[in-house]
């Protein structure tokens, strides 16, 4: 029921707004002055805003990495919308979005993805379902 | 369609293909499309299925219903929703480096030094061993430096064999010029070396083209 929630969220154009909507998941945010370092396991949305993360993510819900982020880590999340610098292997496990000014450096597992014009991509793609779960 | 397919212009693909294309203008394959190729172009639209390497000088789009299986080399990339797209992806510098980065300048560079080296090596002899020489060693010198740049590889030998043919003997004039020059000429030899190696990297470089 998740999924299709942001499924439906990842087709539209996004806003915090939406991702709020749906109470039962927690978000947080890490703004412009926050920066994260290590190792999360989280069950709900993450959104990077401006903030500075490194490490290594795991988030049950959507990742959002905004405009002017840095990111250096390995990520997984269902829907993963990247606005930012992005450093690090990734997994979505529904759809990664690389917006306009997105950068992204690493290897990418997706089930859907899509790439704006304007953005920057370095890495192996691998679209499909997964076979590997999270451990 | 089997084989190469080179073409200038623009192609669009609607059916079958397997083999190699080159396009220097923009390619389209279509919705029905299958393509086994490695495909190079300027503008790449990809509707259709696509197994192969795909080099776009500009911009590559995979549309909603396009996958592509392969590396990919392109400058601009975009891909929409619904694609399937699998490989490898360099975009940006790392794209163009390879193509552009072994082309440096340095065969301009290496005649300088050379004629610049031995000048002053003339002068030195003359102080140290004789002052009444200067007018025969000035003249000996701009000879070795003219064979320099012409032939790389012979004057490096040419400053090996010098040393000993002076040591022999001292007293003529040019050879004067030369055993003085004993330590200069190292450098010259180094500098040819250089400038050997590098006249070598745009050789390799230029036939890259098909």
């Amino acid at each position: 029921m998740d999924t299709q929630q942001a499924v439906a969220e990842g087709t539209h154009t996004d806003g915090q707004s939406d991702s709020k909507r749906d109470g039962q998941q927690q978000k947080f945010t890490l703004g412009p002055n926050d920066s994260l370092e290590g190792k999360l396991t989280y069950g709900g949305h993450m959104a990077v805003d401006g903030g500075h993360a490194e490490g290594e993510f795991r988030v049950g819900g959507n990742m959002d990495i905004g405009n002017g982020s840095v990111v250096k880590a390995l990520i997984e999340a269902s829907n993963v919308t990247i606005k930012g610098v992005v450093e690090g292997k990734l997994t979505a496990r529904d759809k990664l979005t690389l917006g306009k000014a997105a950068k992204l450096n690493g290897d990418v597992q997706a089930r859907r993805l899509q790439i704006e014009d304007g953005a920057s991509l370095n890495g192996y793609v691998r679209m499909g379902d997964f076979e590997q779960h999270p451990g | 369609m089997i084989g190469q397919i080179y073409i200038e212009g623009d192609l669009r693909v609607s059916g079958i293909v397997e083999g190699e294309v080159e396009v220097t203008g923009d390619v389209a394959i279509d919705d029905l499309a299958k393509v086994k190729a490695s495909v190079t172009g300027r503008d790449i639209s990809i509707s259709g299925h696509v197994v192969g390497a795909v080099i776009a000088r500009k911009r590559l789009e995979v549309t909603r219903s396009g996958s592509l299986i392969g590396d990919v080399r392109v400058a601009r990339l975009t891909i929409q929703d619904g694609a399937t797209f699998s490989g490898k992806v360099s975009m940006g510098t790392a794209a163009e480096a390879p193509a552009k980065t072994t082309e440096t300048k340095p065969p301009v560079v290496e005649p300088k030094p050379v004629a610049v080296e031995p000048k002053p090596v003339a002068p030195e002899p003359q102080a140290a061993a004789k002052p009444t020489a200067p007018i025969v060693a000035t003249p000996v010198p701009p000879p070795s430096a003219v064979k320099a740049p012409t032939v790389p590889p012979p004057v490096a030998k040419a400053a090996i064999v010098v040393p000993p043919s002076a040591a022999k003997a001292p007293t003529a004039p040019p050879p004067a010029a030369k055993p003085a020059a004993v330590p200069p000429p190292a450098t010259v030899g180094r500098s040819d070396g250089k400038g050997g190696k590098a006249k070598n990297q745009p050789k390799k470089g230029k036939p890259k083209r098909r």
